[in-house]
C-alpha cells in the first residue's frame, strides 16, 4: 500500500518534470561551459545574465577545482565528453591550442564587433595565440609589481615617495630597511617550488633581456644572482622558498618585511590588514632605461573544437567580453583590456595601486607559449632552487636548466 | 539444475564462489590498474592519448630517462630516509606511549582514546599546523628551542635542505604515533597475565620480562604494523603538498610526490607511472620479507 502510493507519486513527479522539460524551448541551444569561478566571481554570474536573455542559447555551468581544470580538460577532450567553452590557465592555453583541441576563432575575431584583438594588452593576446592564429580570448588578466611600507622607509631615513628603480637600488634600499633585531626583513617574495617560483622570477630574467629559451643568458644569470644576494645576506626570509606569494605578503602586512612583490589580489587583504601607510611601484629594472617586464596571471576564454555549436559559442564569449567594463567594479578582477580605463573605486589608496598594476600591465608578458610548459616552468624551478640553496652557481643551474628546456624542444 | 544448486548453497560451487567474490574485487579494483600502470610506464603517454590504450610503445626509455636526471637518486635516497625515518619515530614513539598507557593509572584508557585525534586530522589539516609550526621566523618549533636554550639562532626546517626532510618525517611521526600506540595497545593487551606472574616469581626483573615475554608475544602485531607503516608512509603526500612541496630543490622530495609531479604537473604520465611501478617493486619486497618473518606465527 505504501510502496504503491511512493510508486505513484514518483510516477507523477518523473512525468511533470518531463512535461517542463519539454514546455522550455525545444529549440535552445544548450552549451556546457566549465570554469574554476566561484559564486561571487565572473563566470556563474554572467551565465546567469547570458541565460536570463533567453535569446535561444542557454548554458550550462561546471564548476572545476584549480588543480583539476587541466587534467580534467583533458580526459574530457580526449574521451569526446569536452564542454563548449572551457576558462584555462594562461600558460596551459598552447598545450591545447598546438594539439588544435581549441578552436580557432581568428576569423570569428574578424569578423566581430565586440572583440577587437588592438583592445587587449599585448601579454594576455600573445597567451591565446599560436602560430599567428588565436585560440582563445582573455579573460582577465594580473601581473606582479613592488609593494613597500612607507613608514619603514621613513624610519629608515629613506624618502617614502621614492622607491626604489633599479635591481642596485633595490638591493640598497633592502639592507637600509633590514633589521634582524626588530624582525624586519628588507623584501619578501616566493621562489617555491611549484609555478609561482617561475611567475616571479621569469620577468627578472625578462628585464634583463632572456626569455625562456635563453634563460642562460647574462642577463638572467644576473637576476638569479641577485635574487641569491637577497638571501644570502638575510635580505630575504630563507623561507623564501618554500613560501606562496600570498603567505610570503602576509609577512609585509604584518610588518616584518619592508617591501613586497606580489600581484593586485593583495590589494583588498592589506587595506584591511597593513596598520601602515604603504604604496605602490613599478618592478625595478636592471639600469635605468632598462626594458620592463612583468609576469601575467589569469585564465583565457577558448572553445573546445570538438564543439558542436561554434557560433553560438562565440556569442558567449562576446557577451563575456561586453561586461569587461564592469569587470572590476563587479568582481575585483583586471580585465586584459587596455581601451577600458578601471573606474576609480573611491578609496584613493587603491585607486593608486590600481594604476600601478595597470601600467605594469603594459609590460606584462605570458609564460611561454609553449605547449611544453609545464616541463619548461620545473626545469626553471629547479634552477631557481639550486642557486638559491647554494647547490650550484646561478651560471651553472641555469646551464642546466637551458640545457633541459632545449631536450624537451621548447 | 537441483544438483548445481545444492553445490551453489553447500559444497564445491560455495567454495568456488566465496574464492570468486574477493577475488573478481581484487583483480578489477587492483589487479587491471596494476597492470594498466606498468603498461602505461611503456608508453609515450601525455594528456591527449590518456583516453586510449593504444599508445607509442617506447620500451624502456622511461626508465632510462629517469635513472639519467640527476635527481632521480637523491629523491629515491630521500624516499628511503622518509620511510625508515617515519616508521622508526612512529613505532619508537608509539611504543612507549603504549608501555606507558599499560600501567592503567586512573584517566588512561581515556587518555589514550584522545590521542587518536591526531589520526582522525586530515593530511592537509596536519600538513598547514606544522607548516606553522615549523616556520622559520615565527615558528612555534624555532621560539621553544630558543627559550629552552638548546639553539640560538633560527632553523629554517623547511627552506634549508638540510633539514627540509626532517621537517616532513617530524610531522609524520606525530601524525602516525597514535595509530601505532593503539595497535600495540591491543597487542599487549592480548599476552596472559599469567605469563608476567610466573616470570615474576621465577625472579625475572622488568626490563627481562620485557625482553623474553612482551616482545616475542608481540612479533606479529609489530610486523603487522611495520608492514601498515611502509604502505601509510609510502602513502603520505598531504604533508610533501603543505609543507615543503617537494623543496627546496629537491631536498625533500620523495618518489610518491615526484610521481604526482609528474603526472599531474608536467603532465608525462608514462614517467610518473614509472615512478609507481618502481615504489611497487618496493613494496612487493617489502611484502615479502613481512610474509616470510611471520609466516610461522599463523600456526602457532
Amino acid at each position: 500500500m505504501g510502496i504503491r502510493r511512493t510508486m505513484i507519486s514518483i510516477a507523477l513527479a518523473l512525468a511533470s518534470a518531463s512535461l517542463a522539460g519539454l514546455s522550455a524551448r525545444a529549440e535552445d541551444v544548450k552549451l556546457v561551459l566549465w570554469s574554476l569561478d566561484r559564486d561571487i566571481q565572473p563566470a556563474p554570474n554572467l551565465i546567469k545574465e547570458f541565460n536570463a536573455q533567453k535569446n535561444g542559447i542557454q548554458i550550462e555551468y561546471r564548476q572545476l577545482q584549480f588543480d583539476d581544470v587541466v587534467s580534467e580538460a583533458m580526459r574530457a577532450y580526449s574521451t569526446g565528453k569536452a564542454p563548449d567553452i572551457i576558462t584555462i590557465d594562461n600558460p596551459n592555453h598552447a598545450m591545447f591550442a598546438s594539439r588544435k583541441a581549441f578552436l580557432d576563432l581568428t576569423d570569428m575575431i574578424r569578423q566581430s564587433k565586440v572583440i577587437k584583438p588592438e583592445n587587449y594588452f599585448p601579454g594576455p593576446l600573445k597567451s591565446v595565440t599560436w602560430d599567428e592564429k588565436y585560440y582563445g580570448v582573455p579573460k582577465a588578466t594580473n601581473t606582479i609589481a613592488l609593494y613597500y611600507n612607507k613608514d619603514l622607509f621613513k624610519a629608515a631615513g629613506l624618502d617614502p615617495e621614492k622607491p626604489p628603480q633599479t635591481w642596485t637600488e633595490l638591493v640598497a634600499t633592502a639592507k637600509k630597511l633590514t633589521n634582524p633585531s626588530k624582525n624586519i626583513y628588507g623584501l619578501t617574495f616566493s621562489a617555491k617550488a611549484n609555478e609561482e617560483g617561475t611567475f616571479q622570477f621569469l620577468p627578472w630574467a625578462q628585464m634583463g633581456g632572456a626569455t625562456y629559451k635563453t634563460i642562460n643568458s647574462e642577463g638572467a644569470v644576473k637576476a638569479l644572482s641577485v635574487w641569491k644576494q637577497m638571501l644570502d645576506e638575510k635580505l630575504a626570509s630563507p623561507d623564501t622558498l618554500t613560501r606562496s606569494q600570498w603567505d610570503s605578503t602576509a609577512t609585509f602586512n604584518a610588518g616584518n618585511a619592508a617591501m613586497a612583490i606580489s600581484g593586485p589580489w593583495e590589494i583588498d587583504r592589506m587595506l584591511s590588514d597593513a596598520k601602515f601607510q604603504w604604496g605602490t611601484a613599478l618592478l625595478p629594472v636592471p639600469s635605468e632605461g632598462a626594458q620592463r617586464s612583468s609576469a601575467m596571471g589569469d585564465f583565457n576564454w577558448a572553445i573546445f573544437s570538438s564543439t558542436k555549436h561554434p557560433k553560438e559559442a562565440f556569442k558567449a564569449l562576446e557577451f563575456f567580453a561586453s561586461k569587461d567594463v564592469t569587470m572590476y567594479k563587479d568582481f575585483g578582477q583586471l580585465p586584459a583590456r587596455s581601451d577600458l580605463p578601471v573606474p576609480p573605486t573611491g578609496n584613493a589608496l587603491k585607486d593608486s595601486a590600481l594604476a600601478t598594476f595597470v601600467e605594469q600591465l603594459r609590460y606584462a608578458q605570458p609564460r611561454g607559449p609553449s605547449p611544453e610548459w609545464p616541463k619548461i616552468s620545473k626545469a626553471i624551478q629547479d634552477a631557481i632552487q639550486a642557486a638559491l640553496t647554494g647547490q650550484m652557481e646561478p651560471k651553472a643551474a641555469l646551464d642546466q636548466a637551458s640545457a633541459k628546456i632545449r631536450s624537451i624542444g621548447g | 539444475m537441483k544438483r548445481m544448486f545444492s553445490s551453489i548453497t553447500d559444497g564445491r560451487g560455495f567454495d568456488l564462489v566465496l574464492v570468486g567474490v574477493p577475488f573478481t574485487f581484487l583483480l578489477a579494483l587492483s589487479g587491471l590498474p596494476l597492470l594498466y600502470n606498468i603498461l602505461m610506464s611503456f608508453q609515450e603517454v601525455d594528456m591527449f592519448s590518456l583516453g586510449s590504450v593504444v599508445r607509442p610503445f617506447v620500451g624502456f626509455k622511461n626508465y632510462v630517462d629517469l635513472f639519467t636526471q640527476p635527481e632521480t637518486m637523491s629523491i629515491l635516497r630521500n624516499t628511503i630516509v622518509f620511510v625508515v625515518g617515519s616508521i622508526t619515530g612512529q613505532f619508537i614513539v608509539g611504543f612507549a606511549l603504549a608501555l606507558f598507557f599499560w600501567i592503567n593509572f586512573p584517566g588512561a584508557s581515556w587518555l589514550r582514546g584522545l590521542f587518536l585525534v591526531s589520526w582522525v586530522m586530515p593530511g592537509l589539516v596536519v600538513g598547514a599546523i606544522w607548516n606553522w609550526i615549523l616556520s622559520g621566523d615565527f615558528g612555534v618549533l624555532n621560539f621553544l628551542l630558543q627559550q629552552t636554550g638548546l639553539m640560538s639562532g633560527n632553523i629554517f626546517w623547511r627552506s634549508d635542505p638540510n633539514f627540509s626532510l626532517w621537517a616532513v618525517i617530524l610531522a609524520n611521526i606525530w601524525l602516525g604515533t597514535s595509530f601505532n600506540m593503539i595497535l600495540l595497545a591491543t597487542g599487549l593487551a592480548a599476552i596472559p597475565t599469567d605469563l608476567y606472574e610466573a616470570a615474576e616469581m621465577d625472579g625475572a626483573n622488568a626490563w627481562q620480562r620485557f625482553w623474553t615475554i612482551t616482545l616475542p608475544m608481540m612479533r606479529s602485531t609489530i610486523g603487522a604494523i611495520i608492514a601498515l607503516g611502509l604502505i601509510f608512509t609510502l602513502q603520505q603526500f598531504d604533508l610533501f603538498a603543505a609543507i615543503t612541496d617537494g623543496g627546496p630543490n629537491n631536498s625533500s622530495n620523495v618518489a610518491q610526490y615526484w610521481a604526482w609531479d609528474l603526472s599531474f604537473r608536467q603532465y608525462d604520465f608514462g614517467k610518473g607511472a614509472t615512478i609507481s611501478v618502481i615504489m611497487t617493486v618496493f613494496v612487493m619486497f617489502a611484502a615479502t620479507v613481512y610474509v616470510r618473518s611471520t609466516r610461522h606465527e599463523v600456526r602457532g
